[in-house]
Parts: structure tokens; C-alpha cells; sequence
């Protein structure tokens, strides 16, 4: 159709003419199209990867036996660990059984008696299933050594507070039990472990000694019990309760629930947080659309000398306009398609800068765009309509 | 002769000048509302994460090793050593005493309780401030107490006042034992002789935690049933601190005396720390790991984000602006043209036009230095109830950012102007 090939031949001659005005106005739309992608990616990776980022705080929820709050007389079968779904939407969960008991404790006097109590002392032990639990848990580690001739189940760390008391250090041997070194005493129920690490909590964790699950649960004739499971729900404030609710469902012989002090706080944090990532970006993507526009409108206004001869040599006005309308859709096309994959990419470093992890690039994000570009590249070039009704002759004459 | 161009340029084509300063003032508004809220925006989330309860805690020196169990600490009452309330007020004295929020300190043993028609049941009971006025040294009150560190606990009724025969009964324990507000239970510790004089239950707790199988007096009331008067062992403190970098994490007894001066005038949790253990003698302070920490990493992370969008917004404000100021300058190479024909140095023209763009940027930069500040107050109001605190950083900031980025954009097109053959822009060409 030779029409259609006129058109786009004087879209590609508006074009060419003025290389200077073509860059202007790409680097305006790029760098719009590029803002808006890099922004939209990051905000929704971002509240995700927030959510991740509260598992520094450690459990959120609690699994404990029925009717047994304070007391520790009640325990849980090992195998309700197994009955926990191990992933909620894409986000790993991190739970873990713990056992604990009050018992004896005093240390191997053997290499340095002077200075060590030798009067076994009361010590809350804990027993924990996987090695998650003492990593999850924001702790400073004060010594540390590593064993040599010791199997993995007489390993232990100790509590900055019980460290302190015993005048215990990393690489001392203990004796755990009951009625240590009296009369009593049955080897059935005593053992000896070696100190790895002395860690502090700053919590009641300080208090503790941290055992393998197995020797705790040998020593109190506890085999496959637990006292309580702990778990990091990941997820929004909705998600983590929709999956406690779950749980209960699964679960009907336990008690599952939220501890309060995080899942609330953490709700209201979450909620600040991303409203007001959101309302910045709303901002920022608003107001960016509007400079742009501002700009291509101000570019647009300059091409009076060319409506004027367009319609000199007989260009009806509503085909003059529709070319200029065309031309601003193909440079929004452009700009958006060039500008939204730097975008991207920017929001993917920008994410591995902020969250130490690369952004995941969301297609969604891509198309809105391009999209959003096209339509500001439109709305900038419209006020050209109201070129309608210049005068050729005036313009030529140099007085519009 | 000067001015009179200007003016003219303005008052000639009213239109392009306003749609070049729409661009700026718009482009300026995003970066104003961006870079306040993001300067602001530390403050009000350390405040927000007070909701996680205390970061600070505070315990005896001499202590005897606690077995506390989910939050439930087994010793008797007589066991272990304790801390004089009296120097509570203290708190309030240290350097940082406007940054800590509130403090609740605690008694905790365990009780015989006997519900009305119940029967005797073993569990803890909690001595703590509810809403206390603690009274500084230098005059004046201070209200604090558990409702202020521990905001996620919910109470049906309501709390006790100081030294009143009243309780409150965590929910748990109320359930087992067919407890409601209204009812009356009898609190003992040790060897029950005679049944002691009832207390009035006032309100029912779900805090989430073991409070919800304890039952809660005021603190004055569970010092008399642990014959501990005046004293407590345990305190919650809750204060808004900085994020700890390396520098925050180090020992302050390794430091020299100008680091150790920088250090603790830092709100590093630590360095808080290290003042509350100078007040209160005989006292342990403890950073509380799990939330000190999350709290900085998060809000690390939040910080950084929001210089990222900030960042960004001022990027596009900047090319936003470049681009239109470049475009006006393009259109006007006739103008350029014209007054060189005439005699004006190339020098003259550019400064002429420099001009131009430097009162378009002062004009447009104030206008969406104001129309910024009204969107960051809404963003504020909207999110945290209070508006960013204004800041003269930003106004210099965005002025300048307007100035140099109008001036930036011009100056390509500029500097091809300043080459331009007046006769062939006159002749059309």
C-alpha cells in the first residue's frame, strides 16, 4: 500500500533529522522506562526478601506439648519434626526439636584444679536437633577451639552467663549427670562432653548449655522426646498465620502457636516498611512520568516549522497529528524496550548491593514498562494537536 | 540592558519557560519528598522496632546461675542475688537517657495460688511496673513500666494500680482454672500455713510468652511475697539505638581515650549498655543479641534501600530536567543566531542564556522544593502519624541539584550554540 509506505517513510525521515533532538528525547524515555522497571523490580523483590530477613530475630512459633505451659514434665514425639512441612511458597522454614533438662554439671578439674569449682553446679541443658538452631540465633562467639578425639555426640557449647559462673573455657572437658561424684551416682546417667564454643545470646540462651540432642536424651531416659519445637515461619503477617492455622489443623495432638512478641512486632514493621517503599516509589514513578512528559512535550513544541509545512503542502491535520503520534509511540517503544532492560538488570545489582542477593528479574515487570513508557512518549507528544490550527504561512514568516 | 533581555525572554514565549520549570519543579518535588523521607526515615523505624520489646537487659552481677526454662526461671526466691529499685531513676540520668524509651524491671518466683472454690496450683508469679511514675533525681517523674516495653501484650480489663490487693491472670492459667475478671484468689510462697487474704482479679493477659500461665501483681506486692523489698532482679530496658557497624562492635577497654570518646557518644546499643552498667553498681547489662541485632540488620538494609529510590529519583529528576533545559536551548539557535549578527560575544550570549537557566532553576527548584516537602508530609503522616522534621540540608541540596543539573543540560547545546555561523542560522540553514 503505497499510503502505508509513505507514512513510514516520513516517520524515519522525523527521525533522522535531528540526531542531537532523537538522543534528547531517548535518553529522556530510557532513562524513565529504566527507573520505572529498576524500581517496580526491586519493590516486589524487596518486601520478599524482607520477610527472609526477620529470621535474624529466630523462632516466630512455637510447638509445645498440650497443657503443659511451665512445666516441663510434658514432651513431644521426635517424630512430629517429620510432619512439618519444610517450605512455605518458596521460603524454607527452620525448625527445630529441643529437649531440655536441669542437670548437674562440673568441670574436668584434671588440667588446672586451682581455679575451677569442684562442686557440681545446676545447669539448664539443651538438647537440639539441628545445627540450624545455634546459627540461626544472633550470637557473639567468645572462644572456640576445635575437638580432636571426640565424637560429634560429646560436643557442646556453653552460655557466656554459665561460662562465667564455672570459670569455664573452650577446649575444658565437663561431667553432666545427676548426683555427680556422690554416692549415688550411676553411670547410666552421666557423661563428659568437651567445650567447642563459648557463645553469648544476651538472652536466656546465656544460661544454657547447648548438648547434643541423642546424649540428653539418653541421659534422661527420654528417647525420642522432645520438650518443644521451635520454627521460623518466613513470609507476610497474612502468610504466617494462615500456615499456624494449618499446622494446628495438622498437628492436634501439640499446641502450635506464634510468640507474639515476634509476629506482632514483626507484622507492624513489615507493614511500615513496605508502606512506605511503596508509597516512595508511587512517588517517585508518578512524579518521574510527569517530568518526563514535561520534556517530551517541550521537545514536541519545537516542531511547529515542520506541522506548518506538513500542512503547507497539504497535509490534513488530522494525518499530520497522527504521524506525530506515531513517531512519539515508536520513540516510547524504543526508549521503554532499551531503558526497561537496563532497568532490570540496574534493580538486579541494586538488590545484590542492598540484600547480598541478585533481584529476581519478574516478567511482569518488563511488559508494564514498555507499557507505562509508550503511554507517558503518547501523553507528552499530544499538546501537538493544538498546533491544528497554526497558519503555514505564519509560521514560514518566522512570527508563530 | 542585561536584565531587560532576560525579562523579555520570559514575558516573549511565557509557555516554554513554564513548561521547562514545570519539568524542574516536578523533577525537584520527587527528589525533596524522596530525600527527606529517606533522611527521616532512620529515626522513625528505630522507633518502630521498640515494638520487639527491650534490647537491653539488666541483672544482678553477683547472680547465681538462672534455670529458666521457656521463660521460666526455677530457682526460689531466696536463691541468687538482687537489685535496689531505688536506683531506677538513675536511668534517666546517663548521657543517652532521651533515647531509652522505657524500662520495666522484675520479680519473678514461684507461688501457690488458690483460686476461690479452686484448688492449690503451682505456678510463677510476676512482680512487675505496669504504669509506673518513676521519680528522677533531678526532679520531675518518668512513666514507664511493662504496657511501654512490652506493647504485644494484650490485657482484657485492666492493669493494677501500685501496692493494690489486685492481679492479673495470663490467660492460660485462667482457662485451667475457670478464672474470670471479678474473681478473687489467694497468692502464698513457701509453706502454706494459713490461706492468706485474697486478691482481686482485674484483668486476663495473652501476651503469647510463659506470662500466659503466670499470674501478675504490681511489683511492691510480689517484693513483700518474696521478702525482697526494694529490690528486683531483672530489668527491661527498651532504647532506640544506632545500627552497630565494626567500629560499634569493638571492646571498649581496648580503645584509645578519643575512640572510647567517639564510641560512647554513638547510640551503638553497646555503648547504651556501657552507660547503664555505670549508674546502676553491682549490675549486669546485657545487649539482648536477637533483637539488637535483627533490628540493626533490617534497618541497615531499609536504610540503604531507601538512598537506592532516592538515588534514583534524583537521577531522573536530573534528566528529566537536563533534557528539557538542552531542548530549550536547541529551539532558540535563530535567537543565538540574531545577537551574534549583532555583535555579542559568544561569551555575552552563553552568559545570557546561563543566566536565564540559573532563575528558571531557582524558581522552579523553591516550587518543588515546597510541593516535595507537602508530599513528604503526606507520605509521613500517612505512614508513621508524624511528618518528617524539616531539614534547610534538603533545601541546599535540591537548589543546588536544580542549578547544576539546568546548567549541565544547557551546556552541550551551549557550546554548539557559541559555534554557530550567524549567517547561515539566519538564512535558515
Amino acid at each position: 500500500m503505497p499510503d502505508r509506505k509513505m507514512f513510514w517513510r516520513i516517520i524515519r525521515r522525523l527521525l533522522a533529522a535531528n540526531r542531537g533532538r532523537l538522543f534528547v528525547i531517548l535518553l529522556a524515555l530510557g532513562a524513565g522506562a529504566a527507573i520505572t522497571s529498576a524500581l517496580l523490580n526491586l519493590q516486589v523483590d524487596a518486601k520478599r526478601r524482607l520477610t527472609t530477613e526477620f529470621r535474624v530475630f529466630g523462632a516466630n512459633v512455637i510447638i509445645a506439648p498440650r497443657d503443659s505451659r511451665g512445666s516441663t514434665s510434658a514432651t513431644l514425639h521426635q517424630s512430629i519434626l517429620q510432619r512439618i512441612p519444610t517450605r512455605i511458597g518458596s521460603n524454607e522454614i527452620f525448625s527445630v526439636g529441643l529437649l531440655y533438662a536441669v542437670m548437674d554439671v562440673a568441670v574436668d578439674s584434671h588440667a588446672r584444679p586451682q581455679d575451677v569449682p569442684s562442686k557440681p553446679t545446676p545447669v539448664v541443658l539443651a538438647g537440639y536437633s539441628t545445627d540450624i538452631y545455634r546459627k540461626l540465633l544472633p550470637s557473639r562467639t567468645l572462644e572456640s577451639s576445635q575437638p580432636t578425639g571426640w565424637t560429634d555426640m560429646s560436643l557442646c557449647y556453653a552460655g557466656s552467663n554459665v561460662a562465667r559462673r564455672l570459670n569455664l573455657h573452650a577446649r575444658d572437658s565437663l561431667f553432666i549427670g545427676y548426683h555427680l561424684g556422690s554416692l549415688y551416682a550411676d553411670a547410666a546417667t552421666q557423661a563428659q562432653c568437651f567445650v567447642q564454643g563459648i557463645d553469648s545470646y544476651g538472652g536466656p540462651e546465656d544460661n544454657h548449655i547447648f548438648v547434643n540432642l541423642e546424649l540428653i536424651q539418653k541421659l534422661e531416659h527420654l528417647q525420642g522426646r522432645l520438650s518443644v519445637v521451635e520454627l521460623r515461619i518466613p513470609g507476610t503477617p497474612q502468610e504466617i498465620s494462615a500456615y499456624i492455622a494449618s499446622l494446628q489443623k495438622n498437628l492436634p495432638d501439640a499446641e502450635v502457636r506464634p510468640i507474639r512478641q515476634f509476629t506482632e512486632g514483626e507484622a507492624k514493621i513489615y507493614n511500615r516498611i513496605s508502606g512506605i517503599l511503596s508509597a516512595t516509589v508511587g512517588l517517585v514513578l508518578l512524579l518521574t512520568a510527569l517530568c518526563v512528559m514535561a520534556a517530551m512535550t517541550n521537545v514536541a513544541m519545537e516542531r511547529r516549522n515542520d506541522v506548518g509545512l506538513m500542512k503547507a503542502i497539504g497535509g490534513a491535520t488530522r494525518r499530520v497529528l497522527r504521524l506525530f503520534l506515531a513517531e512519539a509511540a515508536l520513540l516510547g517503544l524504543t526508549g521503554g524496550i532499551l531503558g526497561a532492560a537496563v532497568g532490570i538488570l540496574l534493580s538486579m545489582w541494586l538488590g545484590k548491593a542492598v540484600f547480598g542477593i541478585a533481584a529476581r528479574p519478574r516478567l511482569i515487570v518488563y511488559p508494564v514498562s514498555v507499557a507505562l513508557t509508550i503511554i507517558v512518549a503518547i501523553a507528552g507528544a499530544y499538546p501537538l494537536r493544538r498546533l491544528a490550527n497554526i497558519r503555514p504561512a505564519a509560521v514560514f514568516r518566522g512570527e508563530a | 540592558m542585561f536584565i531587560r533581555l532576560v525579562a523579555d525572554s520570559f514575558s516573549r514565549r511565557p509557555r516554554h519557560k513554564l513548561l521547562t520549570g514545570a519539568a524542574l519543579a516536578l523533577g525537584m518535588a520527587v527528589a525533596t519528598a524522596a530525600l527527606s523521607v529517606s533522611l527521616d526515615v532512620g529515626d522513625r523505624l528505630a522507633r518502630e522496632f521498640r515494638s520487639l520489646g527491650a534490647n537491653l537487659l539488666v541483672t544482678p552481677q553477683a547472680d547465681s546461675l538462672p534455670l529458666e526454662i521457656g521463660g521460666v526461671d526455677y530457682r526460689p526466691a531466696n536463691v541468687g542475688a538482687y537489685l535496689p529499685e531505688s536506683d531506677l531513676g538513675k536511668l534517666k540520668t546517663i548521657f543517652w537517657r532521651n533515647n531509652i524509651v522505657a524500662f520495666a524491671p522484675m520479680v519473678q518466683i514461684q507461688a501457690h495460688v488458690l483460686p476461690m472454690g479452686g484448688n492449690w496450683s503451682d505456678t510463677s508469679l510476676i512482680g512487675t511496673w505496669a504504669e509506673h511514675e518513676v521519680s528522677l533525681p533531678g526532679g520531675g517523674t518518668f512513666s514507664t513500666g511493662v504496657t511501654k516495653t512490652n506493647p504485644w501484650w494484650r490485657i482484657d480489663g485492666r492493669w493494677f494500680s501500685e501496692n493494690s490487693k489486685e492481679c492479673v491472670v495470663g490467660i492460660e492459667f485462667a482457662t485451667k482454672n475457670g478464672i474470670k475478671v471479678g474473681d478473687f484468689l489467694s497468692i502464698a510462697t513457701g509453706e502454706v500455713t494459713k490461706i492468706p487474704a485474697p486478691e482481686k482479679v482485674i484483668g486476663i493477659l495473652s501476651s503469647g510468652g510463659p506470662e500466659d500461665n503466670a499470674v501478675i501483681v504490681s511489683l511492691t506486692r510480689a517484693q513483700i511475697l518474696a521478702d525482697k523489698l526494694g529490690q528486683y532482679r531483672k530489668l527491661y530496658v527498651s532504647a532506640l539505638t544506632k545500627p552497630e557497624d565494626d567500629f560499634g562492635r569493638r571492646d571498649p577497654a581496648t580503645m584509645k581515650p578519643d575512640e572510647l570518646e567517639r564510641w560512647s557518644c554513638t547510640p551503638y546499643v553497646s555503648s547504651i549498655a556501657y552507660s547503664i552498667k555505670q549508674v546502676l553498681p553491682g549490675a549486669d547489662v546485657r545487649v539482648i543479641r536477637r533483637i539488637a541485632e535483627g533490628e540493626g540488620a533490617i534497618l541497615t538494609r531499609v536504610r540503604s534501600l531507601l538512598w537506592l529510590v532516592t538515588l534514583a529519583s534524583l537521577l531522573a529528576a536530573a534528566l528529566a530536567v537536563g533534557a528539557s533545559s538542552a531542548a530549550s536551548v536547541i529551539e532558540r539557535r535563530t535567537e543565538i543566531g540574531l545577537m551574534k549578527a549583532l555583535g555579542a560575544a559568544s561569551g555575552t550570549v552563553g552568559f545570557l542564556l546561563a543566566a536565564e537557566q540559573l532563575l528558571l532553576a531557582l524558581v522552579g527548584g523553591a516550587v518543588g522544593y515546597s510541593l516535595g516537602i507537602l508530599l513528604a508530609r503526606m507520605v509521613g503522616q500517612r505512614i508513621f502519624g508524624v511528618a518528617p522534621e524539616f531539614s534547610f540540608l534538603v533545601l541546599g541540596v535540591i537548589i543546588g541539584l536544580a542549578a547544576v543539573v539546568t546548567l549541565l543540560g544547557s551546556a552541550i547545546p551551549l557550546r554548539r550554540a557559541s559555534r554557530f555561523e550567524p549567517a547561515s542560522i539566519l538564512r535558515g540553514e
